[in-house]
């Protein structure tokens, strides 16, 4: 059923689409939408001249590499961008994105080849028969989990903006400070006012909806309209900040649209967001910044590109392009640019930094501090409590919302919240549902009425909060080059070293025990709390490996995501991470990666790189 | 075309015969006119009682009116590791060999007030899952046995197949927005998707 999708061209799966939609009821909408959307079919250009020299390349398409590639080429630089995998064009290469359970061949399950070949990305829940196609084949890219690590990796033009969270949140100076006042890592050699305007620059044209709170751990941003709070989620707002000042629920902030923007069309509630998003409503490379970047007719993109290094010339001091495999052909070839920006998300971008060596770089580009490698976090995840709700038997909610609710961090934001069993803190997300059919196999009996109630009954309100801790930069939690073990290209692998320390689990401890009383508090029944013990790797928000920092001695990158002794390659994916805060990172890759690219481009006219 | 035309003609001709010999050994093993590819014809007999005693046909169609029984099958077949397989065929065997032991027979050649004793006494052994977050179950599962996750692999099989998700689920494919608190009566019935 999947590939038969794949042989009908755009128009066809409009048609598709249109009849799926079931014009006759919802008239209502967005027919409009749906034909502007023809204008982001486009041929990227694909043709990348081996002999010509860029001014920039880009490395990697995900969130910050299409931020890169947006700006570079609207700042008028011929700009080329590798991506690994294949090209996934909007909207046409979305193949499972209207397709009901009964529309595959096994309503959404893995078969056992997929899952073999997603043997690592399983463990994570996330895959099925409708997002397979995203996901990183595991067998042909292995690493070694030294201790347990899940890496997670979207290997396709858009990588896993595709797949994302949207969970979008400013991070604050508690975050960009928290390294200086507790001693450990190094302090960041930015401070949110640093950062403030290209939070701005990027939300207006990202999109993010949300409820502005005035938190000043959590600022507020430019804000579209937030998605609604369902009725008991609602009720338990209103218990839980009477019962415990301080705390607040809040309708998670995202990054999908809840008004239409620049032609995208606005989140219409079916939750498939994974599958690729035929109305544009979430925020993607693919849906995006890739389009603003073909659009300036300065992009080129090249797929099936693995970077195997970037290339350094000892004489002038500066990287002069990167070598790439091409992994269709295994030819390998170069191509050249004036600036090089490193977006293959965290650990590839780390992987290439310590593959480009040299007889200047022997450990790695730019690893003066040998901490290239090192001080890599995470997120905890999946620790919490989940309970049901007596009462609103009689109310029920339509549309399935992308989205939850977020609790802020409340410890250790002041000296009224200092905790003298953890440093830094954690949020929450969760939500608030009805169990549904789906929870009719735990509900007692068989049979006639049972069956029929199946589809009368909505089951009980349930509703759960799951934390998201901070992790410290510890230089023991590394990655590195394993030359023994190589990949089908022969390229060695990356074996992973990382583990949570004692910080983490004490705030795992908190984030349990607070949840449970909470719960309990806010009048939930049977509430139990939970932690599924996950190892680093399964908050899928890996960062750090070439962290920025103000002294070349310590750190691998500048205040400007230059590095320190390559000034023309910058680094602006979770690799450039000084420190974790407990939010959600990707609006904060955005902000830097706009703020870099804007750098580069003024230095460029300078003629300082 | 050529090409696919015989080899759909060559499978129909396959297909048929198969057909044919179900049908022979239906004769034997009464209840079953489907052919398993991962069920011998016992474990079928009892994968089809069981989904009708469960999801028996009301006024709303019933499990082997969806073919849950037949997905059940394929579903084992295409997506379960073989060990995975040997641990799931131990649990159906060891099943219908209690039955047999307090019966006197398989489950499929029960009576149905047998069938609903059975099940009532599995219903109340039978540990439940775990309260999931994303679609992953949270903290430490118990085992839930055969009968829970039979049941609850029917249900699934039933509320995703077309005729039940779309017609007796309240099914909409574009919501277009979210309301966050709407009168159940408004609703009328459980969400499909």
């Amino acid at each position: 059923m999947v590939i038969r999708y794949n042989c009908i061209d755009l128009k066809l799966r409009l048609y598709r689409m249109i009849y799926i939609l079931k014009i006759t009821e919802v008239i209502k909408i967005y027919l409009i939408d749906l034909f502007e959307l023809k204008r982001f079919y486009m041929g990227f250009n694909i043709d990348a001249k081996k002999d010509m020299t860029y001014d920039a390349i880009v490395i990697g398409s995900g969130i910050s590499g299409g931020w890169a590639a947006k700006e570079l080429c609207e700042g008028g630089l011929k700009t080329l961008v590798l991506e690994r995998g294949r090209i996934v064009e909007h909207i046409k290469d979305y193949p499972t994105a209207n397709l009901d359970p009964w529309d595959m061949s096994l309503h959404g399950s893995l078969t056992l080849a997929q899952k073999e070949k997603h043997y690592k990305a399983n463990r994570s829940g996330f895959i099925g028969e409708a997002n397979e196609h995203f996901y990183a084949n595991d067998q042909d890219n292995p690493y070694t989990e030294m201790k347990p690590f899940l890496w997670i990796r979207g290997h396709q033009l858009g990588g896993k903006s595709l797949l994302w969270g949207k969970q979008t949140y400013r991070w604050s100076d508690l975050d960009f400070e928290a390294n200086q006042q507790d001693g450990h890592g190094v302090d960041w050699p930015i401070r949110y006012k640093d950062i403030e305007p290209w939070y701005s620059y990027v939300e207006k044209y990202a999109g993010i909806s949300g409820e502005a709170l005035g938190l000043p751990q959590l600022p507020d941003s430019h804000f579209l309209p937030p998605m609604e709070l369902n009725c008991v989620e609602k009720e338990i707002r209103s218990r839980l900040e009477k019962k415990f000042p301080g705390r607040n629920l809040t309708i998670g902030r995202v990054a999908h649209l809840t008004e239409p923007l620049n032609g995208r069309g606005k989140c219409q509630f079916r939750n498939r967001c994974d599958r690729g998003c035929p109305f544009g409503a979430y925020f993607s490379s693919n849906a995006v910044t890739l389009p603003a970047a073909h659009a300036t007719g300065n992009l080129t993109i090249r797929p099936f590109s693995i970077v195997q290094s970037i290339l350094y010339d000892e004489n002038k001091n500066r990287a002069t392009g990167v070598r790439i495999i091409d992994s269709e052909t295994n030819e390998t070839m170069e191509y050249h640019a004036r600036i090089i920006f490193c977006n293959a998300s965290t650990l590839s971008t780390t992987q290439i930094l310590l593959n480009s060596t040299s007889t200047r770089f022997p450990q790695g580009m730019g690893n003066d501090s040998n901490e290239l490698g090192h001080n890599l976090m995470d997120h905890t995840y999946r620790v919490g409590a989940m309970g049901s709700f007596d009462g609103f038997e009689d109310m029920y909610y339509s549309g399935r919302r992308p989205n939850g609710i977020y609790i802020p961090r409340y410890w250790n934001i002041n000296e009224k919240t200092k905790s003298d069993k953890f440093l830094r803190g954690f949020g929450y997300q969760g939500g608030a549902y009805r169990e549904g059919w789906g929870g009719a196999a735990n509900r007692d009996g068989f049979g006639a009425d049972w069956k029929d109630q199946i589809s009368t009954d909505a089951g009980p309100w349930q509703f759960f909060i799951t934390g998201f801790a901070e992790c410290m930069p510890y230089h023991q939690n590394r990655v590195y080059l394993d030359k023994t073990k190589l990949d089908k290209w022969g390229q060695p692998t990356l074996s992973i070293d990382a583990e949570w320390q004692s910080n983490e689990l004490a705030l795992n401890n908190q984030i349990q025990s607070d949840a449970v009383e909470m719960l309990n508090a806010c009048g939930l029944q049977s509430v139990t709390g939970f932690d599924n013990k996950h190892e680093m790797g399964y908050g899928i928000h890996e960062m750090g490996t070439a962290r920025m920092g103000k002294d070349p001695k310590t750190s691998v990158l500048n205040s400007h995501n230059q590095i320190h002794s390559v000034k023309n390659v910058f680094v602006t994916d979770g690799a450039c991470m000084t420190s974790s805060s407990c939010v959600n990172p990707s609006l904060t890759y955005m902000a830097i990666t706009a703020r870099a690219t804007h750098f580069a481009i003024e230095e460029l006219k300078k003629q300082n790189l | 075309m050529k090409r696919r035309e015989a080899i759909s003609i060559g499978g129909s001709v396959i297909v048929g015969s198969i057909l044919f010999s179900i049908w022979e050994s239906c004769k034997i093993q009464p209840g079953t006119n489907w052919n398993p590819v991962f069920f011998d014809a016992k474990q079928a007999a009892l994968t089809s009682a069981l989904v009708d005693a469960l999801l028996p046909k009301t006024s709303k169609p019933g499990g082997l009116d969806v073919n849950a029984d037949v997905f059940i099958d394929r579903v084992i077949n295409e997506t379960y590791s073989d060990a995975d397989k040997k641990s799931l065929m131990d649990e159906i065997n060891e099943f219908d060999q209690k039955c047999k032991e307090k019966f006197g027979s398989y489950f499929a050649s029960l009576s149905n007030e047998q069938k609903r004793k059975c099940l009532v006494e599995m219903e109340s052994t039978s540990p439940k899952f775990n309260g999931k977050v994303w679609g992953t179950g949270v903290g430490e599962q118990k085992p839930v046995g055969f009968y829970r996750k039979f049941k609850s692999m029917a249900v699934w099989a039933y509320c995703t197949s077309e005729a039940i998700g779309k017609n007796e689920l309240k099914y909409d494919p574009l919501p277009g927005g979210y309301h966050g608190c709407v009168p159940m009566s408004e609703i009328g019935k459980v969400w499909s998707l």
